[in-house]
């Protein structure tokens, strides 16, 4: 049943959702690398756990 | 991705901005949460150039007071 072609409520198809998909995880990968750049700063440069 | 398909039942045009909201929100309760339950961070943002790390800067300055949590 599972048609590619089918355009589900969301107006989107199953391919354009996990194209949307990928693109919302790389982005928070991103996020997630900034913030662990951002914690090693802090922890090197501030007290926090000292 | 084991979530690939979630766009087929949630619209982007609600989750995207729900789940930015969501880390936005987050990010300031736990920033906010640092602000008012230490001292080094208030001290950091008011140029508190006498901050120096527990155990004492290289630089040997005397008795330089160390601010601690």
């Amino acid at each position: 049943m599972d048609d590619p072609n089918k355009v589900w409520p969301t107006g989107l198809t199953t391919g354009e959702s996990e194209e949307l998909h990928r693109n919302i995880i790389q982005g928070t990968q991103i996020f997630g690398m900034i913030a662990a750049l951002a914690h090693l700063l802090a922890y090197i440069y501030s007290p926090w756990l000292k | 991705m084991i979530y690939g398909k979630l766009w087929t039942v949630v619209k982007p045009s609600v989750g995207v901005p729900l789940f930015l909201g969501a880390v936005a929100v987050g990010s300031f309760a736990v920033h906010y949460a640092l602000l008012t339950n230490t001292t080094w961070v208030k001290a950091f943002l008011n140029g508190n150039s006498k901050m120096v790390v527990a155990e004492g800067s290289a630089a040997g300055a005397p008795a330089a007071p160390a601010a601690k949590k």
